[in-house]
């Protein structure tokens, strides 16, 4: 005899056979403690090898219908009928709404003899005052096969069948055995000790060398779990100020709420300009006003405002007012830093400070009802590059290398208006999936009549302040704002990593 | 930002060119005009603040056309002289001082011309005019009014039929109940005596800024208009009023001054001549990055409407027309060069100059915190830094203190700003109750509180850790806050118990270093739970990042 290759699934089901003959292909299952497919698919190459044999068995056996299930919780129409009766109800048109199913009561009460309609009226007979006190055959049996008892009133079962609470299925049993073939290779095979969860006993004893480790089903599905994590907004936002920093700008931070000088005037905004009207901008009530910087700084933007003071510019020509400035708003916009950091270097000019480049990403506010496009605060990246030789060209370089850093390959640049800026544009990139231009905010290069009262010199400032709510929501496939604020914990979870 | 409606076949025939609504909507954009959309034949733009003139089709067709170099050069325009005068009552110095006019000759009105006079006139009252507080027209049936006028003032009884109106209504009655004196009564807000424009037969043609008589009103018969501008400013109206009349003209009406006796002086109105400017082309070429010559800065200028001419080497003498009204800075110029230039054809360039980059100390603190905490297992969150008192104090069982507010939020639940952040990690976890547990979240994230500095508010980094989940318990927060002063390196703390409201009695402990409490930690309240339907533990600290960075850095 040539020797048959056995796989070790196999070998185990032939050793379990040999001790346990006759046995089901669940018992082998729970037995080998082998999956149900790797047991089928090894008694089939088994069968095939004529080492085993299956014996399929049928046998019959009853459940309960659908009908059966609600009178094994009800009770037999016959019995509920017959227990209305009982409680003084005997005219057949109230048993007929009082009990379910009455027809159905009334035709089985009748055949077993039990109630019998004198005058239009049903009276219970004896034989149905005995059935009132006890479980008929019926009810036993319908309970019977219930719990799936073997032993079954062949009578009551039948009656069940044909009344349609019971139903005949059939069992197939496959048991598989050893072929004589199959018992003679049985007495050679050696199963090793198999492993099924290690353990540090079994590394640190050895164990596993004289054992096989049991292999699993690597398709069998496991729980699913999340890491924690940065949120997405976040992520984006340390990733933008990664960009920055490589192109060489420091950071800038600086208060969320501050005096309109330095939101709006400091920034060539003059006094009645319409986005510093109430409807905008979040005045406080408290703290209400603060105070105004050094006095040569305001002088310098309260002349630029009214004359241009020494800018070559006619400036706004309106008397400029100290007390509006010193209203305290929540920021605006990110350029609010801008303005203080030109401010800052204007005493550190002589000392080689420039050229300079500084950026910020901050929260913002407006003062908007939140809808699914509106959000009363949001995050902006402002940046400024102060350099006595910078210009629209360079402005222009810095802008498309951040947004293609963002992903963005195609930037365009729209003329636009700003009170601070010239060369005032409106920035669009290019979103390749949606195919349509995304607006994400202005930039320019800032007035002299901005630059010269802070720094003390008109040196060119380019200067940006665009918004990435947008941007966000497109990578996110966010429709409604509100959602980047929500922190629904599951969408937060199963939110991709930000891989730029 | 105001937009304006144009018909399209009106504004080809302006322009001087036949083009279809897509080659206008790819154009125009570059001429620093924002497309809206369109249907039809009418398309919509919006028209940035510093450019009133563009307001209208025929100011928008002229800028276009000479954009497009159909038209190029500066549009001269002059104003006749003429009888036509008004006399400026003393009383209004304190009200509404300013009154600017002309007259003009000649128009052929039809329906449509109507509509976008009036579109033209409201837009620009909104803008430049500032929802008519700064300045405000009036437009007039020339032919219906006999000269010489008076602006005056007049007390609140006086009566006169208003616009769309058949009958007379008191100065008082307009201001109550019709639409435009409900809309603008605030800005006549406090004044007893009213401004109104008497004519020579005693009638009231105007009560500005509000409304117009019925009698003076423009329709398909009129010829001539007579103009009022009214303002508290006198070189806004004048701007206003130059749009006005350069617009007319372009519809081929002819301009006639009007005379204003002030109660000292004697003024004509418009005054059409141009303004100049030098321009240093070296100035223009520097920010541009460009090597433009004066032939080439000369040619871009006539496409935005301006006349140049180089008065020596380097210096262009520009003249500018009289309807524009945003030139302060030669840098203005500067910019018309460039969008004449077109911004799509600047190449970008790398600059020749050399900066070290770096980040915030603070942020970058808190960069490497909030990485750490991710390390415990916490999802960071994002929420609002505005909240209101309800959530930051009453939900959380404390009295309320005084914090930054806001004057005037459109909402009331949000219109203060947190000056801590636990409640807004309740709130997370109030909107949370559907999803799996454990939540275990933090935040890093901006504070407000008042304190006594220049602006009466600082902003404070903090940080708030919360654990929420069946077995949330004090000892694994103090676990995690004595792990975080471990990694930080911060050692020399003591831990107190704490009595605050927020906490169960007994399970709230500081962390003090140096006297402070750089934060507070433990098992939150269950009244709090309750307050915010929470049905789960929650353990949480909240700290002080800014201190705790003055103490490991300063």
């Amino acid at each position: 005899m040539h020797e048959i290759q056995l796989h070790e699934h196999e070998k185990r089901i032939i050793k379990f056979l040999e001790k346990n003959p006759k046995s089901s292909y669940e018992t082998i299952q729970k037995e080998t403690k082998l999956n149900k497919d790797s047991v089928e698919r090894a008694v089939l190459w088994l069968k095939l090898k004529g080492l085993v044999e299956i014996n399929e068995k049928s046998k019959d056996f009853y459940v309960l219908t659908l009908e059966g299930e609600e009178y094994l919780k009800t009770g037999l129409p016959e019995k509920s009928l017959l227990k209305t009766i009982q409680s003084g109800i005997n005219s057949i048109d109230e048993l007929k709404s009082k009990v379910s199913y009455f027809s159905i009561g009334l035709v089985w009460a009748k055949k077993n003899e039990w109630v019998e309609i004198v005058d239009g009226k049903i009276q219970i007979t004896n034989k149905g005052k005995e059935a009132l006190f006890k479980k008929t055959k019926d009810e036993i049996t319908l309970n019977d096969v219930s719990k799936s008892k073997r032993e079954l009133d062949k009578e009551s079962i039948d009656v069940l069948v044909k009344r349609g609470l019971v139903k005949v299925k059939q069992d197939v049993k496959r048991d598989v055995n050893l072929t004589e073939k199959g018992k003679q290779l049985a007495k050679n095979i050696k199963l090793t000790k198999e492993i099924s969860q290690i353990t540090p006993e079994i590394i640190k004893k050895g164990e596993w060398k004289k054992a096989v480790v049991r292999a699993y089903d690597v398709n069998l599905p496991v729980p699913k779990i999340h890491p924690a994590k940065r949120h997405y907004m976040m992520q984006i936002i340390e990733y933008i100020r990664k960009i920055w920093i490589e192109l060489g700008f420091k950071e800038m931070t600086g208060p969320m709420v501050d005096i309109s000088f330095w939101n709006f005037d400091a920034l060539f905004q003059p006094q009645d300009h319409p986005a510093r009207d109430l409807a905008d901008t979040f005045y406080m009530k408290q703290p209400e006003f603060g105070k105004l910087p050094n006095s040569e700084i305001v002088q310098a933007v309260k002349s630029a405002h009214e004359n241009g003071w020494t800018c070559n510019s006619t400036g706004w020509q309106y008397k400029w007012d100290e007390k509006i400035a010193r209203k305290c708003v929540l920021r605006t916009h990110t350029t609010i830093l801008s303005a203080r950091t030109l401010a800052k270097l204007r005493d550190d000019i002589a000392k080689d400070a420039l050229p300079a480049k500084y950026f910020s990403v901050g929260r913002v506010f407006r003062n908007e009802t939140l809808d699914w496009k509106h959000l009363a605060e949001f995050y902006q990246t402002d940046g400024i590059v102060v350099g006595e030789d910078v210009n629209f060209r360079h402005f222009l370089f810095y802008l498309k290398r951040f947004f293609a850093k963002l992903g963005f390959e195609k930037a365009r640049f729209r003329p636009a208006y700003f009170p601070y800026t010239e060369l005032s544009t409106e920035i669009e990139v290019w979103h390749p999936e949606h195919k349509s231009w995304i607006e994400l905010g202005g930039a320019g290069i800032f007035r002299p009549e901005v630059v010269k009262p802070l720094l003390g010199k008109d040196i060119p400032v380019l200067a940006w302040g665009p918004g990435f709510d947008r941007i966000v929501m497109l990578n996110y496939k966010i429709k409604d704002i509100r959602e980047l604020y929500w922190n629904d914990l599951k969408q937060l979870r199963e939110a991709k990593l930000w891989l730029k | 930002m105001p937009t304006i409606k144009v018909n399209a076949k009106e504004f080809c025939r302006f322009v001087g060119k036949n083009m279809s609504i897509e080659e206008i909507a790819e154009r125009i954009p570059m001429l620093g005009v924002a497309w809206e959309g369109h249907s039809n034949d009418e398309f919509e733009v919006e028209v940035f603040p510093n450019r009133p003139d563009m307001l209208s089709v025929e100011g928008l067709a002229r800028s276009f056309s000479s954009f497009l170099g159909l038209k190029k050069g500066l549009k001269k325009y002059v104003a006749e002289q003429s009888e036509y005068m008004i006399t400026v009552d003393q009383s209004l110095s304190s009200i509404r001082p300013i009154i600017v006019s002309c007259v003009i000759k000649g128009l052929d009105f039809s329906n449509e011309l109507i509509k976008s006079l009036m579109q033209m006139q409201e837009k620009l009252m909104l803008t430049h005019g500032r929802k008519r507080k700064k300045v405000a027209i009036g437009l007039h049936d020339l032919d219906k009014i006999n000269f010489p006028l008076v602006y005056t003032t007049t007390k609140g009884n006086q009566k006169f039929i208003p616009l769309e109106f058949d009958k007379e209504m008191s100065i008082k009655e307009i201001l109550e109940s019709h639409p435009k004196g409900k809309e603008y009564s605030n800005i006549l807000e406090g004044v007893e005596d009213y401004p109104v424009i008497v004519d020579a037969v005693d009638r009231i043609i105007s009560f500005p800024p509000i409304i117009n008589s019925e009698h003076t009103k423009i329709n398909e018969t009129t010829k001539n208009i007579f103009v009022d501008i009214t303002a508290m400013d006198v070189k806004a109206a004048m701007e206003v009023l130059n749009i006005i009349a350069t617009n007319f003209a372009d519809r081929g009406g002819k301009i006639f001054k009007v005379k204003i006796k002030y109660p000292e002086t004697l003024v004509y109105t418009p005054d059409l001549s141009t303004k100049e400017i030098n321009l240093d082309l070296k100035y223009a070429n520097k920010m541009l990055g460009l090597s433009l010559s004066a032939e080439q800065a000369t040619e871009f200028l006539k496409r935005m409407g301006y006349d140049a001419i180089e008065i020596r080497k380097d210096v262009l003498k520009v003249q500018i027309p009289c309807y524009r009204t945003d030139i302060m800075h030669e840098f203005d110029i500067v910019e018309d060069i460039a969008i004449a230039y077109g911004y799509e054809n600047f190449d970008a360039e790398i600059p020749e100059i050399s900066t070290i980059g770096g980040e915030d100390q603070l942020e970058a603190f808190s960069t490497k915190i909030r990485s750490m905490l991710i390390g415990f297992g916490l999802q960071e969150v994002l929420t609002f830094i505005l909240s209101n008192k309800n959530a930051l104090f009453e939900k959380m069982n404390l009295e309320e203190q005084d914090i930054a507010e806001t004057a005037n939020s459109k909402t009331s639940e949000y219109n203060v700003v947190r000056n801590w952040l636990l409640p807004s990690m309740m709130d997370v976890l109030a909107r949370n109750k559907h999803n799996d547990y454990p939540q275990n979240i933090f935040e890093v994230g901006d504070c407000v509180e008042l304190v006594d500095n220049e602006i009466g508010a600082e902003t404070v980094k903090k940080m708030c850790v919360v654990l929420c989940h069946s077995k949330a318990s004090f000892s694994e927060i103090k676990s995690i806050v004595e792990s975080f002063m471990r990694n930080v390196g911060l050692e020399e703390y003591k831990i107190e118990e704490a009595d605050h409201n927020s906490f169960i009695p007994g399970r709230a402990a500081r962390l003090v270093v140096k006297g402070r409490d750089l934060a507070i930690f433990g098992e939150i309240n269950l009244s709090v739970l309750e307050k915010w339907g929470l049905e789960m533990p929650v353990a949480a600290c909240e700290m002080n990042l800014n201190w705790l960075f003055e103490e490991m850095f300063k």
